[in-house]
């Protein structure tokens, strides 16, 4: 049950180095290499700012509710700040999933600690969007300046990554085994985005949906970073977000080391 | 007598061939029924100790691979055990298990890691193995850049000096040129000398019979004769008739 941490003991390093290895092997052999890793998300973004605030002419600001008043946001900024998470999340979902089969050649070759190769696939993403904070904090001291309330980065950031990356190691050996299960992962991926208040404010819904919004953790990430560089608020303050997010994390920890045990020797046999 | 290094108790290896990606998919979950099973190996019980050099031999399909797999931990027996006590050097595909970004050096610790070495320790052999590879300023190059006989070189020398306890080797390992051929085989003898336990792999009675003093004869994935090398080979030759 537990041998993915076994896995885990005296490979930090090498976790390190295949990580980096990973993004050089994103980005290495193009024109402007890492620059990829900003530019394609920045269009993605103005794609989306684009079509609210052109096409759909949601020009002007955003009013969400904290600690009862309204307060108005610019709507770019607003996107930026939850389009940082949604883009590790999305990264980690679909690299992650896939992250066992397109290494196979260490599962089927060499003895290797296969559970790692998750958790360096995420981790490369990680650097990226650790990258991309950056920037987009730039922009969020122009506009807002600093608060304390930033410092939350640190409690979602770190937490972001590891639900992420329990969520891959129970859906790696999965894709490994079957394709069909990888497709399942990526159509689904295709619509969450929708699902997922990144583009308007899933507090604002109307129950139920609001109270059903609670249960998609990339919610809980995202409003989580408007919470530390937007709304000043703490992440303690809606607790019954916090604790529904708080067992999902334990149920699917849970899962991804059962089901990497159980799926762990078929592995060779069947890739 | 002393403890063997390698014990096979009772291993049966059964591979599932799915028909389809409905069964694959369904394999997720739960058992499959009717889907088609593959008997690899049956009932092996193997003792071998420290110090023996042990031929493997059998046709294709015999179960050899998947025996010398189980050897490595690349696979699992699916019931039965396996023990390994001790490092083992596999000759068998070298080029796997590099990352083609990394350079040769940073492969030789990416390896290291994976055979279980520690820092100290790979530290130690990092300079033999790039001495014997004869790979030059190309070391901290990365391995996409490498020829085959390159990354093959590095594969070998990374495996032979690494002091394992067992040296696995395939009969049909090709490693490049003919002067880089003989030094291979001379690393590999003077190993051997060293008293290491010595697997070696093969479809003919070449080789075996210059190398082994012990050799096992499979088909089927039973274990026909464990023994002397001659009877061995006689039997396998006496099938092929």
């Amino acid at each position: 049950m537990f041998s993915i941490f076994k896995e885990h003991r005296h490979f930090g390093k090498q976790i390190l180095l295949l990580a980096k290895d990973e993004l050089l092997k994103t980005y290495k052999g193009a024109l402007v290499g890492p620059l990829w890793a900003v530019i394609k998300p920045a269009f993605t973004l103005f794609v989306y700012w684009f079509a609210f605030s052109v096409g759909l002419k949601k020009t002007g600001d955003i009013e969400v509710l904290i600690h009862g008043n309204n307060l108005e946001f610019d709507r770019f900024l607003f996107m930026l700040v939850g389009f940082i998470p949604w883009f590790f999340i999305q990264d980690s979902i679909l690299m992650g999933s896939k992250s066992i089969r397109v290494n196979s050649q260490f599962v089927t070759k060499v003895s290797f600690p296969v559970s790692t190769i998750p958790t360096y696939t995420v981790l490369s993403r990680l650097y990226v969007s650790l990258f991309l904070s950056a920037i987009m904090y730039i922009y969020v001291l122009f506009n807002q300046g600093a608060s304390l309330y930033n410092l939350q980065f640190f409690f979602y950031c770190p937490f972001m990554f590891v639900f992420f990356l329990v969520f891959a190691w129970s859906t790696a050996p999965m894709s490994a085994i079957s394709r069909d299960f990888e497709n399942a992962v990526i159509s689904i991926m295709a619509g969450v985005f929708w699902f997922s208040g990144i583009v308007y404010n899933s507090y604002d819904l109307p129950e139920p949906l609001k109270t059903i919004m609670l249960f998609n953790p990339i919610n809980f990430f995202v409003n989580g970073y408007r919470n530390a560089f937007l709304y000043d608020r703490m992440f303690f303050e809606y607790k019954t977000e916090l604790v529904i997010v708080l067992a999902e994390f334990i149920v699917l920890l849970f899962f991804g080391l059962f089901n990497y045990s159980r799926l762990r020797k078929k592995l060779p046999d069947v890739m | 007598m002393e403890n063997p290094i390698i014990t096979f108790d009772n291993v049966t290896k059964e591979y599932t061939l799915y028909k389809n990606d409905h069964q694959r998919f369904v394999s997720l979950f739960k058992e499959v029924k009717g889907a088609k099973k593959h008997l690899a190996l049956k009932d092996v019980n193997l003792k071998i100790y420290k110090g023996e050099a042990v031929g493997i031999i059998g046709a294709n399909g015999a179960g050899k691979s998947t025996l010398l797999k189980m050897i490595t931990g690349v696979t699992f027996p699916t019931s039965g055990n396996v023990t390994v006590n001790g490092k083992v050097a596999a000759l068998l595909e070298l080029t796997a298990g590099f990352s083609a970004q990394m350079t040769g050096r940073e492969n030789i610790y990416l390896k290291g890691y994976i055979l279980g070495l520690t820092d100290e320790y790979i530290k130690q052999i990092e300079e033999r193995v790039i001495e014997f590879a004869e790979l030059g300023d190309y070391i901290d190059q990365p391995v996409r850049t490498y020829s085959s006989g390159m990354r093959m070189r590095l594969g070998f020398a990374i495996n032979v000096n690494i002091d394992p306890d067992i040296l696995v080797i395939d009969e049909a390992l090709s490693v490049g040129d003919a002067s880089f051929k003989k030094k291979c085989k001379e690393k590999i003898a003077e190993i051997m000398k060293k008293g290491i336990t010595v697997l070696y792999v093969s479809h003919s009675k070449d080789g075996i019979q210059e190398i082994c003093n012990r050799a096992i004869y499979l088909n089927k994935g039973c274990v026909m004769y464990d023994g002397d090398v001659s009877t061995a080979v006689q039997m396998y030759n006496d099938r092929k008739k």
